[in-house]
């Protein structure tokens, strides 16, 4: 049974693949949500992971900004 | 001698050795999953046969049952870093079982819709008030609730700690949940549909059912270290070794 | 601290909690009414037909009851945090899950109690026979204290946060799952003539049960949600 089916699913009878036996319309919905749950959840990591670094970087460039300003006015106290 | 194991175990849950040890085993983990994930797609989808009973529906399987697995090994997980947190103060396990929730919650949904979608043709209902469905339904609303619980506060830790606080309740309350719809289903004699049948499976399914286990396991690490990475940076924003990342990074 | 210190400090608890209740009045008189609106309502539904609406009775009066519960539960300590109260009870000498617990008496004293007073109301207008109420207010008396208890561990844990009434709702439900089925269920069963002293024994364990561990849990919550 098993080699039959292999040999028909290798052999390009990706029509009766894709019917899966006419249970399609559930197989194929339950494993489209499967994949984007989890890129869906793969994904939302990634962008905030690049939100987070940026407003570090703003926050450390303002710091940098307002350290060179001071630094300018006034004679450092220390070297 | 027995000294260390602690002390490895403490520099490992410093947040920039963590940082550094996740972003090396994440790719791996990642990569296994993906491996794994299109091994048992291939067995489940092509190889293994058709059930002779329920046809080819029965294929859901392959994603539904590593998701349930998953729903309650990712809910293990939390609890016992919640516990760590809650007891230790451990910076990390309260950032492990936060960022675990989401993960988890994900999985659960998975159950859901997928059982629902096998349940159809199956049983003819989308939904029965089995034990099995509505403990896992139950799960849900304990993922939302430390969900929503942690981002109510407005300081991150405390929320942590709260949050954590609550996920160790649910830990008690699952097991009295379905105890106590066992026993309502034998008060209300109603439809009782026999979820998982006493069929053994043959080889040919188990396999790739037991790969895609595998596989969700290692997805879940990869994207747990890439979340615990990610929030170790936004809970350590002004620290000298987030700032260099941030430094290089730019450059790149 | 010596037990009639301790007792005396329970005493004033109380007596403070439900004197600052006595004052609002119109707050006790909400949930009441409340439950009576969504009882009422029902029947306008469903229609006026006798048996369908004993069928439902029990589980009706149930849940509307646990819904006016819900509905007073956000507000168990909520004046206490905005005038900093809650802060003084938790530096106090006394064991604060006696204290919180004396809080959750009276909360249950004054939002609990008189919706179980107007159960058998409730369940008269929805034709639920009249041998069934007694074991109605059997389950409530059992039910109610043990949702009292559970709540307030999960309005605790939100203490530190500002608007808390949905996800308290959220949070509350896995928890309540077990107590509505067994509550029901007890009524169910009597309605069908079947034994229904196992699920008023069931509750009646997770009501002790959560009797000596909720305070403990309650005060351990309060500790995380108020110190950062």
């Amino acid at each position: 049974m098993s080699t039959v089916q292999t040999f028909l699913a290798v052999s390009g009878d990706a029509a009766a693949f894709f019917r899966m036996g006419g249970y399609a319309i559930y197989v194929w919905p339950a494993y489209a949500l499967f994949f984007i749950v989890l890129i869906a959840d793969t994904i939302a990591p990634r962008l905030r992971r690049r939100r987070v670094l940026r407003e570090l970087r703003a926050r450390l460039s303002r710091q940098q900004a307002r350290q060179d300003r001071a630094g300018g006015n006034s004679t450092p106290l220390s070297p | 001698m027995s000294n260390w194991i602690p002390l490895w175990l403490h520099k490992l849950g410093s947040p920039p050795t963590f940082y550094r040890f996740a972003g090396t085993l994440q790719p791996w983990a990642m990569t296994l999953a993906l491996l794994l994930g299109a091994i048992a797609l291939y067995g489940g989808l092509v190889l293994a046969p058709a059930d002779y009973q329920q046809g080819d529906a029965y294929r859901i399987i392959f994603i539904h049952v590593p998701s349930a697995e998953m729903s309650m090994f990712i809910y293990a997980v939390m609890g016992v870093a919640a516990f760590i947190a809650l007891v230790w103060r451990i910076k990390l396990a309260e950032v492990v079982a936060m960022e675990s929730a989401p993960i988890g919650a994900a999985f659960t949904f998975i159950t859901l819709i997928t059982g629902s979608l096998w349940g159809k043709p199956m049983w003819g209902t989308w939904w029965t008030w089995d034990a099995r469905l509505t403990s896992e339904l139950v799960l849900l609303f304990l993922y939302l609730g430390v969900i929503g619980l942690y981002h109510a506060f407005e300081d991150r830790r405390q929320g942590a700690r709260a949050a954590a606080f609550l996920a160790i309740i649910g830990i008690i309350n699952v097991p009295i949940v379905h105890f106590s719809v066992n026993w309502w289903n034998t008060l209300h004699q109603g439809s009782t549909i026999n979820v998982f049948g006493q069929s053994k499976m043959s080889w040919d399914m188990l396999w790739p059912l037991l790969t895609m286990m595998l596989a969700t396991k290692f997805y879940y690490a990869a994207s747990l270290f890439r979340r615990v990475r990610t929030d170790l940076l936004a809970l350590e924003g002004g620290k000298d070794w987030v700032r260099k990342i941030a430094e290089d990074e730019a450059k790149s | 601290m010596n037990r009639a210190g301790l007792l005396a400090a329970c005493t004033a608890m109380l007596r403070r909690d439900l004197t600052l209740a006595w004052r609002r009045r119109g707050d006790i008189a909400m949930p009441v009414l409340y439950a009576l609106i969504v009882t009422m309502l029902f029947p306008f539904a469903l229609g006026p037909e006798d048996t369908l609406l004993q069928r439902i009775a029990g589980g009706v009066v149930l849940v509307t009851v646990l819904l006016a519960m819900l509905l007073a539960l956000d507000a168990m300590f909520s004046s206490d945090i905005e005038d900093g109260s809650l802060e003084q009870l938790v530096m106090a000498p006394q064991p604060l899950a006696l204290m919180l617990g004396m809080k959750i008496l009276a909360h249950w004293i004054t939002t609990a109690l008189p919706l179980i007073v107007i159960a058998p109301l409730m369940a008269a207008m929805l034709h639920l026979p009249g041998a069934v109420i007694p074991v109605l207010l059997l389950a409530l008396l059992l039910a109610t204290p043990l949702l009292s208890l559970l709540g307030a561990v999960l309005v605790a844990l939100t203490a530190g946060t500002r608007r808390s009434g949905m996800l308290l709702a959220l949070m509350l439900l896995p928890l309540c799952v077990p107590a509505v089925i067994f509550a029901a269920g007890a009524v169910a069963a009597a309605q069908q003539g079947l034994p229904w002293l196992a699920p008023i024994s069931w509750l009646a364990a997770a009501l002790v049960l959560a009797v000596v561990l909720a305070p403990l849990a309650c005060a351990a919550a309060l500790r995380i949600a108020l110190d950062a």
